[in-house]
């Protein structure tokens, strides 16, 4: 069954643009279903960590979104669990269309009215 | 003595899904330390605290989130 998925991956932050773009490629080509688009592929780029994973305190993060069947998820994440340059990445049912509310953590004030 | 009913701020600002990749958001209904607020004290209802529960522990695992904040170490 296909379905949305959403993937994070947090790479090393040492690694060049393009060794991370050529990893995200052959992470992808995985998961690549016949017919269906490329997946979406949205750069957060370096970022601090909340707490240091494997003794690195920053980490480069990358968000796709991708259409495909179940079946096809394993061999996905066995691939990148191999890879050393990803510090950690986590795959979810996407779920709804939702636009990503940037700006929601400034209305504190008048919530508490 | 009973207080008013508090509402729900999720469901006020019109959030469908919490998402855990919005970890601005989800620092409100934290501690100070980082622990989950319980919707007893931040009013949010049922289906939002559940979805709050999986958001936050999602944005913990992505580092996005502490586990522990303020420990030396």
């Amino acid at each position: 069954m296909v379905r949305p998925y959403e993937v994070v991956y947090i790479f090393d932050s040492a690694l060049e643009e393009s060794a991370i773009n050529e990893r995200l490629a052959r992470f992808h080509a995985l998961i690549q279903q016949p017919g269906s688009e490329a997946p979406q592929v949205n750069h957060w780029g370096k970022r601090t960590l909340a707490y240091p994973i494997r003794k690195h305190e920053t980490g480069y993060y990358v968000v796709s979104k991708f259409e495909t069947v179940g079946t096809a998820l394993p061999e996905f994440e066995r691939a990148i669990k191999l890879e050393e340059g990803v510090l950690r990445f986590l795959v979810v049912v996407h779920e709804g269309a939702q636009p990503v509310p940037v700006s929601t953590g400034k209305s504190d004030e008048e919530d508490d009215e | 003595m009973r207080r008013g009913q508090k509402t729900c701020a999720i469901c006020e600002s019109g959030v469908r899904i919490v998402d855990y990749k919005d970890e601005r958001t989800l620092q409100r209904f934290l501690t100070e330390r980082g622990k989950m607020l319980p919707s007893r004290l931040s009013g949010t209802c049922a289906r939002h605290q559940r979805q709050l529960s999986t958001a936050i522990k999602r944005a913990r695992q992505l580092a996005l989130l502490p586990y522990i904040k303020g420990q030396a170490g």
